[in-house]
């Protein structure tokens, strides 16, 4: 058993368990996109961060990937966490802001606008697609390509692919590419807006049923051009 | 070769090759680089030379040749160094190489060409006495110089694998990991952990079963930096022994080297040294009977960037996409297939076989504690001499950037150094006494890395070399960590925004936030320093950042977008040369008057007297060139056109009474605000002390460069109704600043000028025969007294000086003048035009030379003593201290001193400012806020020299132009701003066709009266262009403003413009 102490709560964990599984066995909230239980934690997105060691000597690591150490202090809610984290959700939003998943876990941290150029993209490169088609469905038929600006998922050289039996698998858990929220096609949309916020678009008789809480309302802008 | 069988096969045969290495008789050799650097600048041809020489002159046995890898003074190669007396011969042709042969047959020094320090030219007959040398500590690339890198006897002469049989007689592991331990030895790749407790970990980790990996990381990927392909290809055995010695160490028996395709000579060499080694018994099973097994192989990189990151290197060494992994577990515990993995850097292993053969403790002693050993830098970029360099860690930046490096190439201060590669940070000139060294580095808010270091000068912007690594990064992250990815790829984004004039001060905000979640939450070292450009320049260049933002302004001229066409960017008061150049071109005369004047007031004084910062910046200059010359057709125009093609446009005074604004004095920035407050309605009213209007331009500048007839026409055309001139008043005396507003003025300029010189500070400088510049200037300007006589001594080097020095020379009693300046001619503050003029005249200017003691005979000034200086460290600036040589006092006897140190404006008018409530500064300047021109006073402006000191005509001018603002704002109670003025061309005129087959390159010569003529006498200097002279100069212009005219397509007005 390996002992550490979190938020300062004395916690025995097996070795072998992430830092993420400890937090989550004392039922601590820490928010995770590229995670996904039954595959192989990977680190991509780092919204999972938290504070290990003692400042000023403390760092941010990936709690879905660090392995419990003995004697670790770890924070999960610090400030410099809370402010990392906000700053990758804002990132997020402005590059998908169509998604649900990164909406939904925006207002749990009360982030309610970004501010970087609003761009409308269809990946943000977790790899849960590209574990999942490995791992869970054995075909392996995605995997990344490219580095930096240029990375990218797909099949090799980008050909049909022999091994993709067509699951479906990879949509399925992809967080950005879900059914998803539809904004200024209400007819479409499947979702019935998030209770717990409160949208600046309500007077729109159109959006009756359903919520979006950005500021400015960008997706609808991203429609119009 | 005979395969060595033992221990004592290896001491036998290491005793025999220094026995025969010292029957050689000493040969004088010739050794020529050929590394990939010196390949590249041509060794092949002189290699090729000296064999054919050697071969045809049947001198095989009188000289050798020696081709080894790069030395490291990359900038003077393809060269030729001739052992052992280390002549270095630069930057040969191969027609020269016979010549260098001769020399080294004849025993002499061939002085044409050997090595001359550029910009001082002293000639230096051995190579460790070249500055760039003297300093360093060469022990790992002075190897390089000594060995051909293909042959291991070479290697075998120099002490080669004498630290493996140290090792393998001590047949002791721990007491290697012991002795590297002691040795305080850090990683040179880039963190600097200590190289003996990694090996000390490896040692310990895995079980007995388990294989071990001792990897060198040959991944050199920062743009610049190339020590690790110097060190593998110039000597690849000293890299092999380490790798060796580590294999012991650390109970590994398999060696990697990680090196990157791109380096395919050290490839080469590498796998020649392998071949070598393994047919010598030094690698493969149980070597030399010991017991240990130690192979190498060679794994080639594609080239990726974040693969130098040891956990992606591991990825690539396994196959796969180089990706860095989460750590822990580190690749000691787990790394290439999940077994232990020791990976040092290239110059780390170089420097074993260092320690080991002189021990930890003697290893030690270079360097300072914590920081041991030496580390090699490649010093690139604005800098005298690029290259390697290795200096013992501590040295400060200082140090090597200008004792090593020899400081900036041309006039131009060296702003900050870059470290660390790509995700280095820069530091700036006033923390040069940094030492170089991991942890102060880091603190400074930059990396070592693997030792790169790119100098910057004031021509570089520091927001766009922020942007350009964030550039190379956002390509080369992995992209596996979202923040670093995507991070990289928004910082760029805003710095992209900033440097095309979209920035905002919240993007600056967002910047810096997102700078430091990036380094926080980023996987490896690459995302982890990534924003460090950008912290880094944020933390000592925030200036520049907000200068971009709020006045969209790049001062350093790099920024396009901002600069638009870099002639009208460098005048202070916006002229937009490139137009009225374009229609002189097209013959439009009155037209190109009316561009002048509308930004310019004094257009024909500025034709003679402005220091043209335009032509200083001009593209065709910059671009390799010749400037154009913008200011002799700025008088060419002036000279043909009346001032009254121009109309201003009026505006009256709408509400109620105009209001009354005071200025005091009425030289360029007096009249200018004057002028400019008059078109909006103003009644203004000018004091001036002297009988006539004109200030500095009358006392300070002499008649020949600037006729009085001139300046007196420009004056009249700019007073009109609304301005009263009223002379022989001066502050203090006739007025004050209370009684101004007393008298119902709704706000004062003060526009003293300058009219004091600064005195020595000597005994007896109130004696007759010396005088202050200024009032030597103003006797002869204003009342035509010759002051001089004799010999003529003036102390100083700005312009003052050189125009108290002209004017000394054509006056009646004159026989000789002599500028005494502290520093050196490079140093010279003055006009380099003026300097030259005066020489041609036939002033002596004596250089290194200060003043210590006045001497009078009889009550009149007859000697100057004086003292020789040398040029000592450089101060934060960059410009060498002149320092004082003991024993070199000596006497100068002369009949007249003038004192032109500088000028300031002189207790007498600025106490009567001071008892008006104004904050003056203690060296007689009045405070001014930089921004408002507001003094400390409410409703009291100051502008030109009164503040600034001693400064040109054109800056006056721009002062002001700038108070005329703030005063109308402040009378109407508006905001003190200046508006912010896209320098973007507003007007597109169509180029005129020139056919290429004529256009012209080189720059119309200005022509000037001939010299024995103007000696003596005052008439003007310089004469104006002929038609033919001009069209033809005018026509060279590259038209910079065309490239931004599609750009802003919608506001740029029509064709041949009149401007209002
Ligand atoms: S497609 Fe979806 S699941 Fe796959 S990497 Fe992109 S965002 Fe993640
Ligand atoms: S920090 Fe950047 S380079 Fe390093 S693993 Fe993450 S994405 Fe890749
Ligand atoms: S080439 Fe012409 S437009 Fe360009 S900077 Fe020089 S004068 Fe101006
Ligand atoms: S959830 Fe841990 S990095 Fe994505």
């Amino acid at each position: 058993m390996i002992n550490l102490k979190i938020n300062g709560i004395d916690v025995s964990v097996d070795r072998g368990t992430t830092l993420l599984e400890a937090a989550q066995f004392l039922g601590l909230p820490i928010s995770t996109l590229c995670h996904m239980e039954g595959l192989t934690p990977y680190g991509a997105c780092r919204l999972c961060v938290v504070e290990v060691g003692d400042p000023p000597n403390s760092r941010l690591v990936t709690s879905c990937t660090y392995p419990a150490e003995e004697g670790l202090k770890v924070r999960t809610a610090s400030a410099r966490v809370l402010r990392a984290r906000k700053m990758i959700v804002e990132l997020l939003l402005a590059s998908c802001p169509q998604s649900k998943t990164i909406q939904d876990i925006a207002a749990a941290l009360n982030v309610r606008q970004q501010r970087f150029r609003q761009e409308n993209e269809d990946c943000i490169l977790c790899g849960r697609c590209v574990r999942m088609c490995a791992e869970q469905m054995v075909a392996g038929a995605i995997g990344f390509t490219g580095r930096g600006q240029d990375r990218s998922i797909g099949t090799p050289f980008d050909s049909n692919s022999e091994v993709c039996r067509l699951c479906g698998a990879c949509m399925y858990v992809c967080p950005v590419c879900e059914l998803r929220c539809t904004y200024n096609e209400p007819e479409k949309a499947i979702c019935g807006g998030c209770a717990n916020l409160a949208p600046p678009c309500v007077d729109k008789p159109q959006f009756d049923d359903m919520m979006c809480y950005m500021q400015p309302c960008v997706a609808c802008e991203i429609k119009k051009d | 070769m005979r395969k060595l069988q033992s221990l004592d096969d290896l001491i036998g045969f290491r005793e025999r090759v220094s026995a025969e290495k010292d029957l050689k008789t000493e040969t004088p050799t010739l050794v020529v680089s050929a590394g990939t650097c010196g390949q590249a600048s041509g060794a092949n041809d002189i290699m090729r030379i000296i064999k054919r020489h050697i071969l045809k002159e049947n001198l095989g046995d009188k000289i050798e040749l020696r081709i080894t890898g790069c030395h490291g003074f990359c900038q003077v190669e393809p060269f030729i160094l001739v052992e052992p007396q280390l002549h270095l011969y630069p930057q040969l042709k191969m027609e020269d190489v016979p010549r260098v042969i001769e020399a080294v047959l004849g025993g002499y020094v061939e002085e044409d060409l050997i090595y001359t320090e550029p910009q001082v030219g002293t000639k230096f007959h051995s190579q460790s006495d070249i500055p760039f040398f003297k300093k360093q500590t060469r022990t790992i690339l002075g190897s390089n110089q000594m060995l051909d890198p293909i042959r291991i006897f070479n290697y075998f002469e120099r002490d080669g694998y004498a630290a493996l049989e140290k090792v393998l007689s001590k047949a002791d592991p721990e007491w290697i990991i012991e002795e590297i331990k002691s040795s305080g030895l850090r990683g040179r790749g880039g963190a600097g952990f200590p190289a003996g407790r990694k090996w000390e970990l490896a040692r310990a980790s895995g079980d007995d079963h388990q294989p071990k990996f001792v990897v060198c990381n040959c991944d050199e990927g920062d743009p610049g930096a190339y020590m690790d392909r110097s060190l593998l290809e110039g000597n690849p055995h000293s890299i092999l022994e380490g790798m060796i010695i580590a294999g012991i160490a650390i109970g590994a028996a398999h060696g990697i080297i990680y090196v990157r395709g791109e380096y395919p000579l050290a490839i080469k060499h590498t796998m020649i040294a392998l071949r070598q080694a393994r047919e010598l018994g030094l690698l493969g099973d149980d070597i030399l009977g010991t017991g240990n097994d130690f192979e190498i192989e060679i794994v080639r990189g594609a080239g990726a960037f974040v693969c130098g990151e040891e956990t992606a290197l591991i990825r690539s060494v396994e196959g796969f996409m180089g990706e860095p992994k989460q750590r822990p577990p580190y690749p000691i515990e787990r790394g290439i297939d999940g077994f232990p993995t020791c990976i040092n850097n290239v110059e780390t292993l170089a420097n074993i076989r260092i320690i080991i053969n002189s021990g930890a403790a003697e290893y030690a002693k270079v360097g300072v504690p914590g920081n041991t050993g030496t580390k090699i830098f490649s010093l690139v970029g604005k800098i005298r001499d690029t290259g390697l360099v290795e200096v013992p860690l501590g040295m400060t930046i200082g140090e090597v950037v200008h004792d090593i490096g020899g400081g900036p190439p041309g006039k131009a201060r060296i702003k900050a150094v870059q470290t660390g590669g790509p995700s280095g940070g820069c530091i700036p000139a006033e923390h040069f006494d940094l030492p170089v060294d991991f942890d102060s580095l880091r603190e400074a808010g930059s990396i070592m890395g693997s030792g790169g270091m790119i100098v910057m000068d004031e021509d570089t912007c520091m927001v766009d070399v922020a942007k350009y690594f964030m550039g190379f990064l956002k390509d080369e992250s992995c992209g596996k960590c979202f923040t670093c990815r995507k991070g990289t790829q928004r910082m760029h984004e805003i710095l992209e925004d900033i440097t095309e004039g979209r920035g905002t001060l919240d993007q600056l905000t967002l910047l810096e936030e997102l700078a430091v979640v990036v380094r926080d939450t980023s996987m490896c070292g690459l995302g982890q320093s990534a924003a460090n450009p950008v912290l880094s320049t944020l933390r000592y260049f925030r200036n520049e950042y907000e200068r971009h933002i709020v006045d969209k302004r790049c001062d350093a001229f790099v920024c396009k977008d901002l600069v638009g066409p870099p002639c009208q960017a460098a005048c202070p008061v916006g002229t937009e040369a490139w137009r009225y150049v374009a229609h002189i071109a097209r013959g439009e005369y009155e037209d190109a008057y009316r561009v002048i004047r509308e930004a310019n007031p004094f257009p024909s004084v500025c034709a003679r007297a402005c220091d043209h910062t335009c032509e200083q910046r001009c593209r065709a200059g910059t671009s390799g060139g010749d400037p154009i010359a913008i200011r002799a057709l700025k008088r060419f125009i002036t000279d043909r056109i009346e001032p009254s093609v121009y109309i201003p446009v009026r505006h009256e005074w709408q509400e109620g009474e105009p209001p009354k604004v005071a200025v005091v004095g009425a030289g360029p920035a007096g009249l200018t605000t004057a002028h400019f407050l008059s078109l909006e309605g103003y009644r203004v009213t000018v004091f001036e002390a002297e009988p006539e209007p004109g200030g500095m331009l009358f006392c300070a500048i002499p008649e020949y460069r600037l006729p009085r007839d001139v300046i007196k026409k420009e004056i009249d055309s700019l007073l009109d109704d609304n301005i009263t001139v009223v002379c022989n008043t001066s502050l203090g005396d006739d007025i004050t600043v209370d009684g101004l507003f007393d008298d119902g003025f709704s706000a004062v300029l003060l526009a003293l000028g300058a009219h004091k010189s600064r005195p020595l500070g000597l005994d007896n400088e109130d004696v007759p025969g010396v005088y202050p510049s200024i009032e030597f200037l103003k006797a002869f300007n204003l009342k035509s007294e010759q002051l001089a006589k004799g010999r003529v001594g003036v102390i100083g080097g700005g312009n003052s000086a050189i125009d108290a020095a002209r004017t000394a020379l054509r006056q009646r009693d004159v026989e000789s003048v002599t500028i005494l300046y502290r520093r050196t001619r490079a140093e010279m503050p003055a006009f380099e035009e003026e300097v030259e003029a005066a020489i041609e005249e036939g002033v002596t200017i004596e250089t290194l030379v200060s003043p210590t003691e006045i001497k009078t005979t009889s009550g009149l000034f007859s000697h100057l003593g004086c003292v020789r200086n040398s040029l000592g460290e450089p101060d934060s600036s960059g410009r060498r201290r002149p320092v004082r040589i003991e024993g070199s006092e000596h006497v100068i006897e002369l009949d007249t001193l003038i004192v032109a140190i500088s000028e300031d404006s002189g207790v007498d008018s600025i106490t009567p400012a001071r008892s008006g409530g104004i904050e003056v500064t203690d060296w007689n300047t009045v405070k001014a806020d930089a921004r408002t021109l507001l003094t400390s006073r409410s409703g009291v402006f100051a502008a030109g020299d009164v503040v600034t000191g001693p400064n040109t005509i054109i800056d006056a001018i721009a002062d002001g132009k700038k108070a005329a603002v703030m005063i109308d704002h402040f009378v109407r109670g508006e905001e003190l701003v200046q508006p912010v003025k896209s320098l973007m061309p507003t007007v597109h005129l169509d180029p005129v066709e020139v056919d290429p087959e004529e256009a012209p390159d080189d720059r119309v010569e200005t022509p000037r009266a001939s010299i024995e003529w103007r000696k003596r006498n005052f008439a003007e200097v310089e004469v104006g262009l002929s038609m033919q002279e001009a069209t033809r100069e005018a026509r060279r212009c590259l038209r910079c403003d065309l490239e931004f005219v599609e750009r802003t397509a919608p506001d740029v007005r029509a064709a041949g413009g009149h401007a209002e």
